[in-house]
Order: structure tokens, then sequence, then C-alpha cells
């Protein structure tokens, strides 16, 4: 295979699963969250059980109004929604879906994805500076804020299964992956999912968000094709948590028969994961501000740093 | 904290929510299919109100009763030659009868008061407008409705009689058995043989669809 | 000139030319922004020079530090939009210590390696580097690593005016609100 339709492929296949999955998690919350509150969701679009309600969605968003404030920093505000959604599309490329399946093998995957995900916070804050709206601005304050505080639990609980991997690669983390370390390494998984929930800014921990009080926060004043970004960067992001869960913890493609269905047991996992994203989501009231940070800096950062000597313990033992 | 039980788990109320909306995904959706389904509605739905023109005298009770003053009435006299009378009687003949839903609470008064049940409920809900006046119902809208007024619904097996069944059974009964019959239960009233208000009573005294269009009515006779 | 060179080259104009826009713009924000390109673009130097791991920490680190930058020019000024002059100072002084000291370091470096020639290290990965960090730069590793924690306890403590004794100033303040005290009270006196 010549060196450029290899390149080709890739990048195809990583474009698709970028825009397909957050689809199918976005479809997939609408009903979950729908039946969960005892309703059916959308019914319409696309005749069965509003199937093609996401797409129509996106239809919508194409032909809305581009509107931006006349008092905000217009490079600013029109770059943001892309800054937002630059970093999973980077992330993606370094998932690895089954054994010899990713797009781009790294030695030290793990690194860029934690730098990577880490470039979120800006984009937050440059839609909500650039907005000219204190509603924004709010809601990105309190996002770096939160951002920043949850990066630290994340990196020590990817760091925890990177020491008893002995590497710092998302394959090679993978393949030397144990069942056993579902127990050994629940703590850093727990820590490392709720986390990535903060940083992806889902309920609960959607206060920078918080419709209820912010209005949208650092979305407030955005529409049309730049909203749409915005929400496709939260769906991406789910996807990107759900798999990077997947991987570090749950053994990614281990599973009956890994070497032919190793793709399926990946996607089942992110599946599954995404579906208790969604229903957090539904089941738990958004946490206040200083609730949050509590749960960051007394709970979570202590447990993954105990996981951190637990983890050297054990590897030193054996 | 506590002792007895109350937080005896951290987490447990996390839990609990989980299962709660869990549980939830795996039942039946409450949702009704409106526009693709008619609903099913309560039977003493408050939709619309209907008139049933014969019944109106223009007492005008309905229109100074309406908490809302939405009820606009209008009417003239008429003189009836009744032959073999003394002298011509008069009438009331209802000129105009509308109702301003736009104004309409909904309180149902109106329909309280009709001493002669022109005025009824019916469970119809279709007629919003885009125009705010196209709300004002003419009396001839308002007595399309009617053919949408359900049948009454059937008299509560564990309520009091009505007035007509107490007064006809203590009637039947006799001087002296009055309290008796007034405390009575339905079913025991129904048994008496020859009660003028409730007609054609059932064989047996549990048949709950049973409409009695005029038992709501309070006839003269009732013993005020 | 390989591609490598010409990669090097642009990101080095791109982190030089957004540097100089850090200190020139008088968009308080924007220059913060301007700020994450010039680092970015750094690490994508490291990145050609097979520095995988020091780039990727680059990133890191440097973004969220960059954040901390933005929020606290946020916080402690109005957030303006557009230029905000006033916030500016006499580029003068700073041009001249800022230019005296990156074109003499640059002359120096220029003069100092100019004829000798090295050969290209081995890429420097996670392997590698974590065995030179924890091999031959272990103490000055440790050392640093205590300078750091030593700092953040400092920043706590000094943040918290709750941990420790009264300060001064603390104490002061006492004295000045039982001075005032005693003045009010021998007011009280005199009027009854």
């Amino acid at each position: 295979m010549p060196l450029w339709l290899d390149l080709l492929i890739r990048v195809a296949a990583v474009l698709a699963g970028f825009l397909v999955l957050p689809l199918v998690v976005g479809q997939a919350e609408h009903k979950v969250m729908a039946h969960m509150q005892g309703r059916v969701g959308p019914m319409y679009a696309g005749a069965f059980h509003g199937w093609a309600q996401l797409i129509a969605d996106g239809v919508k968003f194409v032909q809305k109004e581009d509107i931006t404030p006349h008092d905000a920093d217009r490079t600013v505000f029109r770059l943001a929604p892309i800054v937002a959604l630059f970093p999973y599309l980077v992330v993606v490329m370094t998932i690895p879906i089954g054994p010899g399946l990713v797009a781009q093998s790294l030695d030290i995957g793990l690194f860029l994805v934690l730098a990577v995900l880490g470039i979120g916070v800006v984009a937050v804050l440059m839609s909500a500076w650039a907005s000219a709206n204190k509603y924004s601005l709010l809601g990105g304050v309190r996002g770096a804020a939160q951002l920043l505080g949850y990066e630290l639990p994340l990196v020590l609980a990817a760091a925890s299964v990177a020491m008893a991997a002995g590497t710092l690669s998302l394959p090679g983390i993978v393949e030397a992956w144990q069942p056993w370390w579902l127990i050994w390494q629940a703590p850093a998984g727990l820590v490392f999912f709720i986390a990535g929930l903060a940083e992806i800014r889902r309920p609960p921990f959607d206060m920078p968000i918080a419709d209820s009080e912010l209005v949208f926060g650092y979305m407030t004043e955005y529409t049309g094709l730049r909203f749409a970004f915005f929400l496709l960067a939260e769906y991406v992001g789910i996807v990107v948590i759900a798999a990077l869960t997947t991987v570090l913890f749950l053994g990614g493609w281990h599973g009956p028969m890994e070497d032919q269905l190793g793709w399926l047991w990946t996607l089942l996992k992110i599946g599954a994961l995404s579906f208790v994203i969604i229903w957090l989501r539904v089941t738990f009231p958004r946490m206040r501000e200083d609730q949050l940070q509590r749960l960051c800096w007394l709970v979570l950062v202590p447990v993954a740093l105990a996981q951190l000597v637990l983890t050297v313990a054990v590897k030193a033992l054996t | 904290m506590s002792e007895n039980g109350e937080r005896m788990m951290p987490g447990k109320g996390l839990l609990d929510g989980l299962a709660v909306t869990l549980k939830t995904l795996t039942r039946r959706a409450g949702t009704q299919q409106y526009p693709d389904v008619q609903p099913d509605l309560p039977p003493r739905s408050r939709g619309v109100i209907a008139l049933s023109e014969e019944n109106c005298t223009v007492c005008m009770l309905c229109a100074r009763e309406c908490p809302d003053w939405c009820i606009y009435i209008d009417s003239h006299k008429e003189e009836v030659v009744v032959p073999g009378a003394a002298r011509a009687r008069q009438r009331n003949v209802l000129d105009r009868f509308d109702i301003d839903f736009s104004l309409c609470m909904y309180c149902g008064i109106c329909i309280e008061v009709c001493p002669f049940d022109a005025l009824h409920w019916t469970p119809e809900f279709e007629y919003a407008e885009t125009d705010v006046l196209d709300l004002l119902h003419d009396k001839n809208r308002l007595g399309e409705w009617m053919r949408t007024v359900p049948p009454p619904p059937a008299h509560d097996v564990l309520g009091e009689p009505s007035k007509e069944e107490a007064t006809a059974a203590r009637k039947a009964a006799g001087p002296g058995a009055a309290t008796a019959a007034k405390t009575a239960r339905p079913a025991a009233v129904r048994t008496t043989p020859g009660t003028p208000a409730a007609p054609a009573p059932p064989p047996t005294p549990v048949t709950p669809p049973e409409p009695r269009p005029s038992a709501e009515e309070p006839g003269p006779e009732a013993g005020r | 000139m390989t591609v490598a060179d010409v990669l090097l080259l642009a990101l080095g104009a791109v982190a030089v030319g957004a540097g100089f826009l850090v200190v020139t713009s008088a968009h308080l924000v924007r220059s913060g922004l301007y700020l994450v390109v010039s680092l970015g673009a750094i690490a994508g130097l490291y990145l050609v020079l097979g520095a995988e791991l020091v780039a990727w920490v680059q990133i890191l680190v440097y973004v969220g530090a960059v954040v901390v930058l933005l929020l606290f020019a946020v916080m402690l000024t109005r957030a303006p939009i557009g230029p905000s002059p006033d916030l500016d100072r006499p580029a003068v002084p700073a041009v001249l210590v800022g230019g005296g000291a990156g074109l003499g370091l640059a002359a120096l470096f220029a003069d100092a390696f100019r004829w000798v020639r090295y050969p290209a290290p081995e890429p420097g990965t996670a392997e590698r580097v974590g065995e030179q960090i924890f091999g031959a730069w272990v103490l000055p590793f440790e050392v640093l690593s205590i300078l750091l924690l030593s700092a953040l306890v400092g920043a706590i403590v000094l943040s918290r005016p709750d941990i420790g004794a009264r300060t001064p100033a603390v104490a002061e303040e006492h004295e000045a609100v039982a001075e005032q005290n005693k003045a009010v009270a021998e007011e009280h006196g005199q009027e009854v």
C-alpha cells in the first residue's frame, strides 16, 4: 500500500469516527434521557423513533444566522469554537480501537492526550472573554477554575496506570493490561472517569454552563454553526473520555475472541461508558461551585495520590 | 451521621438515585402521542362550554355569576297566545349568547348556577384560533359543542342518595321512617319499588354505567 | 535544506512573531493568547528536534500556566475588549533591556557554536529522558522538586492568614480599634 493511500484511509477513518460516534452518542442521549424521565424523546425526524433528529438539528444550525456581538473581539470570538474542537480531533487519532488498529501510534500517546486535552481551557477562556458578556465571563472563569483543578487528578490517575504498565503508549498500556487490574486500578479508574466528566463539563459538573444562573455560560453569545461546534465538542468529549477510560482502565480490546472482535469490544466498552455518562447526567443535580472544588481537592486528588502509592507498592512487590 | 440507619453507607443516596432513573428507563413512557392519537381525557375534563339553547330561559344567572364577565346575553320578550287562556303568556327569546373564551378562566361557575342545565362541560379542546377575536363563540357555535357533551357519569355507589330518591323513599316508607331513609345507602333505596325520580331501576344494585340525565336537576317537588 | 530545516525556520518565525506581538499588543487578553501561540510554536520546535516528551510537557505545563496568567489579566483588570493604552508603559526601557539581552545572547551563541559541529543526539523519548533524570541528574532533580514544594507550601501559608500566629498588621488594627473605643468612651464621659 502506498504511503498516501494509507494516510488517506487513516484520516478518513478518524474523520468518520469523529463525526459519527458523537452523533450516535447524542442520539442515545436524547432517547435514554427521555425514557429515564418517562418521556419518549424525538419521534418524528427520520420516521422511525426520530433517528435523524441530530441530522435535522445540524441542518437547522447551518441555516441559522451567524451573529457576532457588536462589542465582541471578533477574531477571538470566531476562533474559539475551532480551538475547542481541534484538540479532540487530535486525541481521537491516538486512541487504539483494536490490536494494531490505531490511526497514529505514538511512543508517548498518553502524554499527548493529556497535554492536548488541556488546550480546551484556552477555548473556554477565549469564548468567555471575547463574548463581551458578563455571564459568559463568569462561566469562563468558573470553567477555568474547574478545568485547571480537575486536570490534576486526571493526570495523576493516568500516571498510576502508566506506572503499572511501564509505558506511556496507549496500545502498550492495553497490551500490558491484566484483568486483575480492574481491582488494583479501580480507584484510579474512578478518579479518572469523574475528573474526565468535569473536564468535558458534563452535568453534574456543568457549573461553567449552568443554564439556570448563567444563561448558557461561555456559549451564551454563540449561534448557528459555531454553537454547533461547541455542542459537537461536548459530544466528542464524551466519546473521548469514555474511550480513554476504556483504553486505560477497562482493558481496551481485551475480551473473548479478541483477535477478531477486539474492535467490537472496544466500541462496546466505549458505548457502555457513554451510557453511564448520560445516566449520571440524568440522575444528579448540578454541583455547587464550592462542592465542585471540594470534591476535586479533598477527595479526588488524595485518592489519586494514594493510588499512586498503592501502584508503586504492588509494582515493587511483584 | 446518625446511628439509626439514616446515613449508614456514604453514597447510598447516589446509588438510589441511579436506581430510580434506571428503573424508569425500563418502564413504558407515559407520553400520549397527541396529534397522532387522540388523548384519553378523564370524563370531567373542562375543554369548552356547550349551550343547549332550548333549555335557556334567559335568567341571566350565568352572566351575573361569571367572575370574568365573559358571557354576553341579549334577549327580547315575545307574547305567546295560548288558546283558552285569559291573556297571552310572555316568553323570553334568546337573541345572543356569546362566551368569550379569551377571557374565560374555566371556573365552571356558570354551569353550576344554571338552573335548567343549559350549559355543559365538554372535553373538546381543539378550538385554538390564530386571531384572539375568533375565540368569541356565539350561540350557534356553542350549540354545536352539544354534540360532544358526554353522558353524565353514573351515580357514585358510595355517595349520598339524591334528594329525589331520598324523598321518594321517605314517602314510600310512610311517616316516621324519614331519618332512616335519609341516611340509607342508595343501593338500599333503589330496591324500593316505584321511585319516581330514578327511571327504570336496574335489577342488580351494582351497575355503574347508569345514565340518569334528569337526576341532577332538582325538581320542584324535591322538598326544599 | 531539509523539511526539518524549513519547519524549524517556520516555527521559529511563528514563535518570535507571536512573542513580539505579546509585548507590543495593547490588547490585554490577546497578548496572553499570543503567548499561547508562541509557546505552542516552541513545543513544535521541540517536536521537530525529536524531543517528543519535552514538547508535550511544554504544552501540558505552559498552557495551564498561560491560563492562570489570563485569569489574572481578566480578574485584575476590567477585562477590556479592544486596546487599553492606560495599562501600557513606556516601551523604550523595555526594548533596551529585552532587545539588548536577546541580541547579546544570540550573538554569544552564534559566536560560540558557529564553527562547531555536533552529531545529532538520539531522539528524546520518555525512556531516555527518564533514565537521564533519574540517573545522572537525580540530585538536581530532587533539589528542584524540594524547591517547588517549599514554594507551594509558602504560597499556601501566605494565602491563608488563619494559619499561624497573629500577624503584626492584625495586631495594629486591634490596637487602633481599642484606641478608638477609648476615645469614644471619653467623649461620652464628657457629655455625661
